[in-house]
């Protein structure tokens, strides 16, 4: 396990250096100046180009940049977005609001998908399963912005319940949350469609086996059978479709943030793209690499306590 | 000839029937029956079961109807994508026939109007005025929300009709939707088809060839594979700028591989067993073992998976219209319409509505239609879920 455990974050550690080159490259090799602010003099450009080491040769800066991250944690200054700041300043105030919003449409998705999975495979081919299954094919096909969008207009416009936008000078925790819910359930709505879905699946499999045949048999109603012995057998299936969905989740919520405005990384992202604020958008593909890495990490240990017989690591 | 069964005598008529009455069976009678039916092979088999699923068939219509409307709309409305009318800015849908209905009918309530100036003709041009709504007092000023017509009170003649609205700029949203939708489509069929092919030719051969070819081919997959997708995306987005081919070529970085891994186990599969042998003992070239006797065998679940990541690219599109990566800006995308309407989804929701519908309807159908397709190609795993 110890050993496994060593291997997957060496390879991590690899993937988020091919991530800091790749973007390095990619983003320095395009033909646009760092600056391109007419009322800076020459001289002032000059100056600020050598204090960033951008007047040596493309290699060197390479290692310069390199060489920050890793013995400094430094990655640059914003010349853009938020000019004069440090990058590693700004994504730790933008990381926190990102990773609640994914963390909680994950977190409330499997038991919502659960709950949608089993009652579908319980009323197998009756209406609840019918009208179950027709909501999982929307929820799976129609994007999260397309839901985000909707919501949205519905529920804080139509009938303002929520807040139309991340309120930003909320106090308390609870607040700030009430007003993440939307964006929070645009995100989940994929998820939990998804987890129901393959749930279900699983569940009709293995509601005709023996060993459920057997669970009946010593006195077990249906339910009992399928929550307490069917279910558990069908969680190493869905383990699996969760590490696309964290990758999903993340995606969206590039955009969701964006639209409710709640101030993660999603809009910094984008402001950065757009403004063209190279160091900054350097930054956040390496954190948003480590941070999908992380959690696809974890997702991947924890195999190994939904069902002990998988032993992660496990030679032949 | 007499034929006796034991025990019990055959019946006076047959015991005494004469010889002549018979005669020896000669080969060309001895044959079997001809087949009646003809033989179904498995892909007539398959599109028989496919045929059968009532969803999958909707599923293909409307995907067929949407793509008939992408090619046949923009040219028939009267309007190009790029026209731009200043005095149509923002128009609610008008649709002939409907707005008798009361619906799409070209209204719109504008809210928080002086009712001092609904007399002046010049903000609201006669009979623009429909019905006013709500009337209150903010500090001595009378203030009114009118019902107005906004074909009227923008002075667009009365005969002009956008059956979608019109944008910021007063371009026709119907034109632009289903150029959009063209672009949109374009870009997904170019995209699949691209993975597909990459996809295809780097698992054949390190399937086939297998060894040390193989590992350093899956290492390197397994390596790109272990990048974030959106964030090679993005890199690639940045790196070629706007536009359709950079989109392409950006969901091509990393799209291939899912391809190559099933086609890579399809030939481990397949490589082994006996009629590849006995081709091979045949001398049959590599080239032939591969294209003509191997890779039929992945056909069936390559297109599955192609059709299915169809709506992912689409996906993949919006998303990157939305962080502003989209498609260069007079050429519309479905991405690009709805982000732009989500600029003004609370004053002017129809913008959002008609692309939103549209992809939804897209992406369903899409979905269906690659779920019946799969449990059509693979009957054994009919039900269950890719």
């Amino acid at each position: 396990m110890f050993k496994y455990l060593l291997g997957r974050i060496g390879a991590m550690l690899l993937t988020l250096f091919l991530v800091m080159t790749l973007s390095f490259w990619v983003i320095r090799l395009m033909p646009m100046s760092i600056f391109e602010n007419p009322e800076v003099s020459p001289e002032i450009q000059a100056q600020l180009e050598a204090e960033m080491h951008l007047d040596k040769p493309m290699i060197v800066q390479y290692f310069y940049f390199i060489e920050g991250i890793v013995t400094r944690g430094d990655f640059g200054t914003s010349v853009k977005v938020r000019p004069g700041l440090d990058v590693f300043d700004i994504l730790a105030i933008r990381i926190p609001p990102t990773v609640v919003l994914n963390v909680f449409s994950l977190l409330i998705s499997l038991p919502l998908g659960i709950i949608v999975g089993v009652a579908a495979a319980l009323q197998r081919n009756k209406a609840t399963d019918n009208v179950l299954s027709f909501l999982i094919v929307i929820c799976i096909s129609v994007p999260s912005f397309v839901f985000a969008s909707l919501l949205q207009y519905c529920l804080t416009y139509v009938w303002p319940i929520f807040p139309t936008l991340y309120d930003s000078q909320a106090t308390t925790f609870g607040a700030q949350l009430y007003s993440m819910v939307l964006p929070i359930i645009a995100l989940a709505l994929n998820p939990i469609a998804t987890i129901g879905r393959y749930l279900r699946g699983e569940l009709i499999e293995t509601l005709n086996s023996d060993y459920m045949l057997l669970a009946r048999t010593k006195g077990l109603s249906r339910t009992q059978a399928t929550i307490f012995h069917a279910f558990r057998n069908s969680l190493v299936p869905i383990a699996n479709t969760i590490i696309p969905m964290i990758t999903g989740i993340m995606g969206g919520s590039l955009v969701v943030e964006k639209m409710f405005a709640v101030p993660g990384m999603g809009g910094l992202l984008i402001d950065s793209i757009l403004a063209g604020d190279h160091f900054l958008t350097v930054a956040l593909l390496i954190f948003y690499s480590a941070i999908s890495l992380v959690t696809i990490l974890i997702v991947d240990i924890s195999y190994g306590l939904i069902d002990p017989r998988i032993r992660v690591g496990g030679g032949k | 000839m007499m034929i006796i069964e034991k025990g019990r005598p055959l019946p006076e008529s047959l015991a005494n029937l004469p010889d002549a009455l018979f005669e020896p069976v000669g080969a060309a009678s001895a044959q079997d029956e001809a087949f009646k039916t003809e033989p179904v092979g498995f892909y007539r088999d398959a599109f028989n079961r496919l045929r059968k699923s009532r969803l999958s068939m909707i599923s293909l219509y409307i995907i067929i109807a949407i793509i008939l409307l992408a090619l046949i709309v923009p040219e028939i409305t009267g309007y190009s994508y790029t026209q731009q009318n200043v005095k149509a800015k923002n128009l609610p849908p008008k649709i002939p026939v409907l707005e008798n209905l009361g619906i799409c009918d070209g209204t719109q309530v504008l809210t928080n109007r002086k009712k001092s100036s609904l007399e002046n003709p010049r903000r609201f041009p006669e009979g623009c005025v429909l019905e006013i709504l709500n009337e209150y007092d903010v500090n001595g000023v009378t203030v009114v929300d009118v019902l107005v017509d906004a074909y009227a009170y923008s002075g667009v003649p009365d005969d002009e009709y956008h059956w979608f609205g019109t944008d910021y700029l007063g371009r026709d949203i119907m034109t632009r939707l289903f150029r959009g939708t063209r672009v949109s489509l374009l870009i997904a069929f170019i995209s699949v088809l691209t993975n597909l092919i990459i996809g295809v030719i780097y698992g054949s051969i390190a399937g086939y060839y297998g060894g040390k070819v193989d590992m350093v081919m899956t290492h390197f997959a397994e390596v790109l594979d272990g990048l974030p997708y959106i964030v090679v995306t993005i890199l690639f987005m940045i790196l070629f700028g706007s536009g359709m081919f950079s989109i392409i070529l950006a969901l091509t970085v990393t799209g291939w591989i899912g391809t190559a891994r099933l086609t890579r186990a399809q030939f481990y599969r397949f490589k082994g067993r006996e009629y590849v042998l006995a081709a091979r003992t045949l001398g049959t070239p590599d080239r032939k073992l591969i294209f003509r006797h191997i890779l039929p065998n992945t056909i069936g679940p390559l297109i599955t998976r192609s059709m299915i990541a169809i709506p992912g690219a689409i996906f993949s599109e919006s998303f990157l219209a939305y962080i502003g990566l989209g498609i260069k800006p007079p050429e519309p995308s479905i991405g690009t319409l709805l982000s732009v309407g989500q600029d003004v989804l609370l004053q002017y929701p129809t913008q959002t509505l008609f692309p939103a519908v549209l992809i939804s309807v897209l992406m369903i159908a899409f979905n269906l239609f690659s779920n019946g397709l799969r449990d059509a190609l693979d009957p054994t795993r009919r039900g269950e879920d890719v």
